[in-house]
Parts: C-alpha cells; structure tokens; sequence
C-alpha cells in the first residue's frame, strides 16, 4: 500500500530476525537519527490566543540509535527528556527537526504510514498506574496494537498474548485480570509485553522503573536487557536515575534545558565525564563511603525556566565551572558565589529591604530601616551569598565593593552595569557546539572549546 | 525466563503449535480483508432491522392500517422509540455485561451489599415485565359508569357508594371482589388494569428519556474533551444555552397547540434534558484524556474513534450511569405531575391520571389516587435506591481494593 522499496524485506519475520542478531557494532547505519529535533509550546494569551512566548522544552537535539544498541537520555526533571520521546515518534508534533527512521523520514509520514510505522517502534510509559484502562482486561490491554493495527482474528490474538505473558514471566491466566489486580512490577511487565506485541525494531521506555521499589526495578532491567538480546531491539530509554543508566546503557545523552550537553559511551561519560554538568550530576550520586562527604560539586539555584532560557551557555547560571573574565584572579568557588550574586541582581531578586529588616529583628539597637548602617547592610548581602571580604583579587574586590555599594544605595542598575561589562564571562554569551573531546565522547562546554584547563573544583570530582 | 525464540522461530501459523508475535505476517494482515466480528455484524444486523421496520411503518405501507395487519398490532411512534430503547439496552448494557463477566460478578458482589437496592431491583424488574407483558393482553380500562367506586377486595363501603355493586352486599355495605382487586374508578375503570398500563408509561418515559439523554450527553461530552479547542467551546456554549432554555414552558405550548402527547413530553425532555449530564461527561474525560494509556492507545496506532469508544466512553460510565438512576424517577415523577395537572397525554392511562381522577372523591374513596400513588413512590424510591448502590458499587475508589 505504500511505496517504501526495502521494507517488505525488513518485515519478514526470518529476514528481519536474522538481521539483528548482528549485535550491537554489526550495523553502521543508524536505525534512528534524530536532527535538530526541536518541541516548543507556545504561551497565547487573550481570546484570539495571541503567542506571547514559547516554552522550548526541546530545543535542537542530535542523536543517533544503532540497531540492538541501549541509548539512555539522562537528565533532572524538566529538561525536555519525556518531551523528546513523545516528540519523536510524534505522539506530539514536534516544532522543528528531522527524525530518520530506517533511511525514512518519519515526520514527513502522512496518517496511514504512521500507523504502520508504530508497527516498528513501540513505547512503554512512566506510570504503570495510568498507563492501562482500568476497564481493560491485562490481555485486551496487551492485545490492543494488534486489534488496533487490523489482527481481527480473535483467538489468533488471544495465543499471541498468552505467549507474550509467558515470556515476560507472568503467567496465561492472567490475560483475565484487571490492572488493580496486579502490582506496579507486574503492571510494568505487562507494559513491555504490549510493546513487544507489534514485534517492534526499536522500543522507547519513559522511565520504565522510576515508580518501582528498588528491588523490582532490577528484574525489570534484566528483563529488557534479556528481551533486547533475544529480539536484537534497540532501545531508548530515558531516565533520571544515572544508576539505571549505567546499568543497561551503551551510550548516553546528558540533557539540560533541552539541549544535550554531553553525548558518549556509558562507560567513558561516566568514568571521565566533560561536560561540568554531568560531572556535578556524577558527584550527586550518593556513596556508600561514610568518609566521602561529597565533592563540593553543588549545583546552586534552580532549573531556569524553558520558557525563558538563559543566553549563550544555558547551564552558565549554574555551572561550577563558569569561565572566569579575564584580568581577574578568583579562586573558582568564590567566582560561583559573585555570579550567582550577578544572577539575582539581573533577575531582580535582590531584596535589600528585606536584609536591612533582618536585620532589625536580629540586633535590637535598631527600631526602623533608617538606622541600619549601610557598611552592615553591606556586610550582610555578602554574607547571603558567601562571598569573602575582601576578595584575594584587590581590583576584583574593588569593583564588586562599588556594585554592593551601589545595590545597598538603590543603584541597582549601575551595579549591573558595573557588574556585567567588568565581570563578564565568555559564557553568558557563546553558546557552545557539541564538540568531540580527548576522552571519546562529544560534549558542548567553551572550556573544551577554548582548549581552558578544568578547574581544581573537579579535580576533586575525578579523585572520587 | 530468559526464552529461546528459536523455539518458537519462524514456524508460521499452519505448524499448528501456538502463534506467537513473531509469526503475525502484518503485510498479509494489511492485505486481508478487514473482517467484522460476529458480535458487530449481530448488533449492525439488530438496528438494520430496526430501521427497515421503522421505514416499512411510515413508508411503503398503507397509511391507516395496522403494522402488522394480521397479528393486529400498530406499532406508533412511542412504541418504535420504545423497541429502540430496549434494543440499545440489550446491545450496550446487557451484551457486554455478558462478555466480562469477571467484572459483572465483581460489581454485583460490590450492589448486593445493599439490600434495599436488590429490593428494588426486583421490584423494578416485576414492575417491568408485568408492564410490558400486560398491556399486550388486558383491555385498555374502559369508561363503565356502572361499575364506578367498587372497592378492592377484603374493603368494604356504605351499600349506596358505587351504582352497582359487583361484590357481595352485607351489613349494608358492599364488599370488593376478585373481579376489580383494586376496586374501580369514579368512571368505573379498573384500577389494576390502569396500573398496569401506568407501569409501561412510566417505564417508556423513564427509560426512553434516559436513551436519548445518555447518548447525546456522551457523544458530546465525550467529544468536547477528546478534541478540545473550538468543538469543545462550541458544544459547551450551546450546553450553556440549552441550560437556560425553560422546557417546561415549550412542552406547555405544544400542548396548547397539538394537545398533549406522551411521545412529545418524552422527545422534548430527552432532547433538552442532557446538558447537565453532558457536563459531567466532559470534566470526567478531560481528566481521563490526560492518562497515559491514551497516549498508548495513540502509540498503537488508534484513531480518534477508538480512543473514545474504547478508553474514554467506558471510564465515564460511572458517572453518567450514576446520574442517569438519579434522572429517571425525576422524569417519571415529572410525567406523574403533568398529567395530574391535565398537560398530560389524554389518551394514555399513566399514574399521574389515575391520583387526579381520585382526587375529589379522596373521602369516600381512597383507594383510586393511593393506590397508583404507592407504586409512583415506591418506584421513585427504588430507583433512588438503586441510584445510591451503584455508584457506592462503580466508586472507582473501592475498585482497588481488589478480590
């Protein structure tokens, strides 16, 4: 029905079966290669829905999966990770990019090769609890793509399913049960057994076991990974928990704020990450080591938001190791300090009101606002940001003295003024590219891009 | 449970061992002939003959006669409404109450924990068939001035009451007999018959209401949630409207102008009686249309229509089952009142007519408006009951809890 040479033989069973039993190396070509995929979502406004804005919570990623390979797509809530997978096999429009599936562009696909095309890649969801018809019998649930995709034949389903319980280790009888008789591991069994229905190339899982107690999340990844080499599948798999990640994946993409930072091999992105972002992700991971009192990789402040991202480097108002400017001297952790102060200051979060009146609570002599002394108003505001007085650096400290005397004296946008042409960092600026480095895998960071040397923050990152 | 596919391999489908996902050849599957299933074509057959029976009645026979001369049976329009109605129960309540029979006893099991409610059900159930099956056999009570104000049986009243009395005459009084067990009317009509016939109009106008109710208010709910945007704002605005439409005074006006009818109380509150069940549907499938296995539904491959039918439609249920048992003694309870005020249908024998005809001999003769009163309350309040059981029986809430 549709004029796509090639795919006859790819859907044959012994053909297709035989083809991935390659491996993982066997294949040079990608079976999926995503492109500049972007998903934005526009903020409107008033009756005629004007756009005022987007939300870009998937803004121009890359990234490609080999046929039998695990690729994980890591990153905190909120980065655009479940937004990529949805995005990708357009259970949501994308905005932007090209998806190849098989040599094919898929968002090029009218309605009916797309029905086809869920044929070829299947998805397993978050939330075992939502993600079945509480009014839907376990083997309805499971039979539904092949109803869905025209198998009329009932008892002809009604065998496939019971194999498929089988398989993934539960048993025929429970074709019968409803959802609320099955627990979220079983739940999650029956939700790789209905992907596995379609006999799909490729299956992409949306946190597959982050709402499973830890003991049965393991026999849910050693389930997948069985049914990967049994089925050569490829699979997605996008997740928060770097600890799934390192367990099933051969290669990895870090995402922050819709963007991915990092790009390598599981093993090396672990043992050498590149990218400050994943490295502070690494360091958060908790040890069993009572002496390890953590790395002092912290990251400060919140995600920002995706509706208004920050300029160059998304992850600069954050990142540990944002590039110092230059003809200062800081020590690392105390530049941190200044630009998360820079930070509130362009956000307009600063409250010097707020201080002086902390300060009258906390030393009596004081009754109103008035009469507490600009030099201690000063020496609190560095106080809530850690910053030492006076900064190794005297002509660093004399202009971030004159940007706090201006804040204290309401002149606030001469400190951002002051703060933003002397402290300025090529960060908040360029935005860095995706850019193979020394240890193997591609990363986007100008300290690779300038050829910078890393900080001594992560020195006592890789120690560990 | 690590499995061998090689196992199961290739083998294909004429090897007679068990089909696994593997062997299902989609090519062949998109080449073949969409099949219906037996169940469909049953149901699609049901409402062909409906319909062909419908247009064979206004069409092609000739007007004046009966639907089917040689059995003596006219079918009017309220009976097609009514035959529809109880076809539609058959198809979408009893078939697939049937199929999942897991579920079936579950909820049973959950309804039997309230006795009133299985009281009522079969009280309804009796009123049912006795009103379905009886006006098939018993004369439609007639006019019969000699027979007025007899007593029912084991009463007794003073000997000069009814003109003519049909029972024993002692002590000066005149007893009921089996002849008219509930005794008769001011005009002589025979208060069981009349009751029975009372029972089929009640359940014509509770249930053919709710038909009409329960499809429009889903279809539209339904479908104002799933899409969204300007079909959802179109459809809830018109609800918004039809909301503020005073029925009541519609139906007074066709009175005015056509006479009372059953047929048009019945359309007229069917057709403008759903919005606030529409309403209902909505909020509950927005709600539904957010869970993931919609989206698992669209990962399959589902169009639209199945979503809805299959996922939306089915986990609304409750609700608009629950808020139908409530709709229906409201609608009979309105009829009763219509017709006791006279805006009623003049031709047919409901309970609402009978209490007005007693109601100025309420002195002398009591039996006439109490006796279709007690079955006009204790149908209301089964159905209440009823009401009440189910949705404690489909709380989604209790469904958890398991077996």
């Amino acid at each position: 029905m549709m004029d796509r040479s090639g795919r006859t033989e790819v859907i044959t069973v012994s053909n297709r079966s035989a083809g991935r039993r390659r491996g993982n190396t066997g294949s040079d070509e990608p079976l999926l290669s995503v492109r500049n995929l972007k998903k934005h979502y526009p903020i409107t406004e008033g009756i005629l829905s004007k756009e005022v804005g987007r939300v870009r919570a998937v803004d121009g990623i890359d990234f490609d999966v080999y046929p039998g390979e695990t690729v994980g797509i890591v990153g905190e809530s909120g980065c655009g990770k479940s937004t990529a997978a949805s995005s990708l096999i357009r259970l949501e429009e994308p905005t932007e990019g090209t998806v190849r599936f098989d040599g094919e562009d898929i968002t090029e696909y009218d309605s009916g090769e797309m029905k086809a095309f869920r044929r070829r890649v299947q998805m397993i969801f978050q939330d075992p609890e939502s993600s079945f018809d509480p009014r839907m019998s376990i083997g309805d649930a499971i039979a539904e793509p092949l109803t869905v995709q025209g198998l009329t034949d009932k008892p002809r389903r009604n065998e496939i399913v019971a194999d498929l319980l089988e398989r993934v280790g539960l048993s025929e009888s429970d074709a019968d049960r409803y959802p609320h008789e099955l627990s979220g591991g079983q739940k999650q069994r029956v939700g790789l057994a209905r992907a596995l229905s379609m006999n799909p190339d490729m299956i992409i899982a949306d946190e597959p076991v982050s709402a499973l107690d830890v003991s049965i999340q393991s026999e849910i990844l050693a389930l997948m990974n069985d049914l990967q080499k049994n089925f050569g599948l490829s699979i997605l798999i996008i997740s928060h928990n770097l600890a799934v990640i390192r367990q099933i994946c051969d290669r990895v993409a870090v995402m922050y704020l819709g963007e991915v930072v990092e790009l390598g091999r599981t093993d090396e992105v672990f043992a050498n990450p590149q990218h400050p972002y994943t490295r502070a992700l690494l360091a958060s991971i908790p040890t069993a080591d009572p002496t390890d009192r953590g790395m002092g990789v912290e990251l400060t402040g919140d995600v920002p938001s995706p509706s208004n991202p920050p300029s160059g480097c998304r992850f600069h108002t954050r990142c540990p190791e944002v590039i110092q400017p230059e003809g200062y001297e800081f020590d690392q952790q105390t530049w941190r300090r200044v630009m998360d102060l820079r930070q509130k200051l362009d956000d307009s979060a600063l409250n010097v009101e707020a201080i002086r009146e902390m300060l009258i609570t906390e030393v009596d002599e004081y009754e109103t606002t008035e009469e507490v002394t600009t030099a201690e108003t000063k020496a609190r505001l560095r106080d809530e940001f850690d910053i030492p007085k006076p900064l190794s650096d005297p002509q660093a400290e004399a202009v971030l003295e004159s940007a706090i005397e201006n804040i204290v004296t309401d002149n606030e946008d001469d400190a951002r003024d002051l703060l933003a042409t002397e402290f300025a960092t090529p960060c908040e600026t360029q935005s860095p590219a995706l850019e193979e480095t020394d240890a193997g895998q591609t990363a986007s960071c100008l300290r690779i891009e300038n050829e910078l040397p890393p900080t001594e923050l992560d020195q006592t990152v890789r120690s560990d | 449970m690590s499995v061998d596919t090689d196992t199961h391999g290739s083998t294909g489908t004429e090897t007679g061992s068990q089909e696994t996902f593997e062997d299902v050849d989609w090519e062949r599957v998109d080449d073949a002939r969409r099949s219906l299933s037996l169940k469909a074509v049953l149901i699609a057959s049901i409402y062909i003959v409906f319909t062909a029976g419908v247009i064979y009645d206004y069409v092609i026979k000739t007007p004046g006669t009966d639907t089917i001369g040689t059995l003596g049976v006219n079918l009017q329009a309220l009976d097609w409404l009514y035959i529809l109605t109880l076809l539609s129960i058959l198809c979408f309540v009893v078939v697939p109450l049937y199929e999942n029979k897991r579920m079936t006893k579950y909820y049973w099991r959950q309804f039997r924990k309230n006795k009133a409610a299985v009281v009522s059900l079969i009280y309804l159930g009796v009123i049912f068939v006795i009103g379905s099956i009886g006006p098939r056999f018993l004369d439609r009570p007639a006019v019969e001035p000699s027979n007025a104000y007899q007593p029912p049986v084991f009463m007794s009243v003073e000997e000069w009451m009814p003109v003519e009395c049909a029972g024993e005459v002692s002590g000066g009084r005149c007893h009921g007999t089996w002849a008219h067990p509930l005794g008769t009317t001011h005009e002589g009509k025979d208060i069981l018959v009349s009751v029975i016939y009372g029972m089929e109009v009640s359940m014509q106008v509770g249930l053919i209401a709710a038909m009409i109710t329960i499809t429009i208010a889903a279809i539209v709910g339904v479908s104002a949630a799933y899409f969204g945007g300007w079909i959802d704002a179109v459809l809830m605005r018109y609800v918004d409207i039809q909301i503020t439409f005073p029925t009541f005074f519609l139906y007074l006006m066709i009175v005015y102008l056509y006479g009372g009818s059953l047929f048009s109380m019945i359309v007229i509150f069917g057709l403008l009686g759903w919005g606030g069940i529409a309403r209902i549907v909505r909020s509950e499938a927005l709600q539904r249309r957010e869970e993931e296995y919609v989206l698992a539904a669209k990962n399959a491959g589902a169009s639209s229509f199945w979503t809805m039918r299959r996922h939306l439609l089915p986990n609304v249920s409750n609700s608009v089952i629950t808020a139908v048992t409530l709709l229906i003694p409201g609608l009979i309870l309105f009829e009763a009142s219509l017709a006791f005020l006279g805006l009623g249908d003049p031709t047919v024998p409901s309970w609402g007519e009978v209490i007005a005809s007693g109601r100025d001999d309420l002195e002398y003769a009591w039996w006439i408006s109490t006796i279709p009163g007690v079955f006009l309350f204790f149908t209301i309040l089964a159905f209440n009951f009823i009401g009440d059981a189910l949705r404690d029986a489909l709380d989604p809430r209790s469904e958890g809890s398991g077996e």
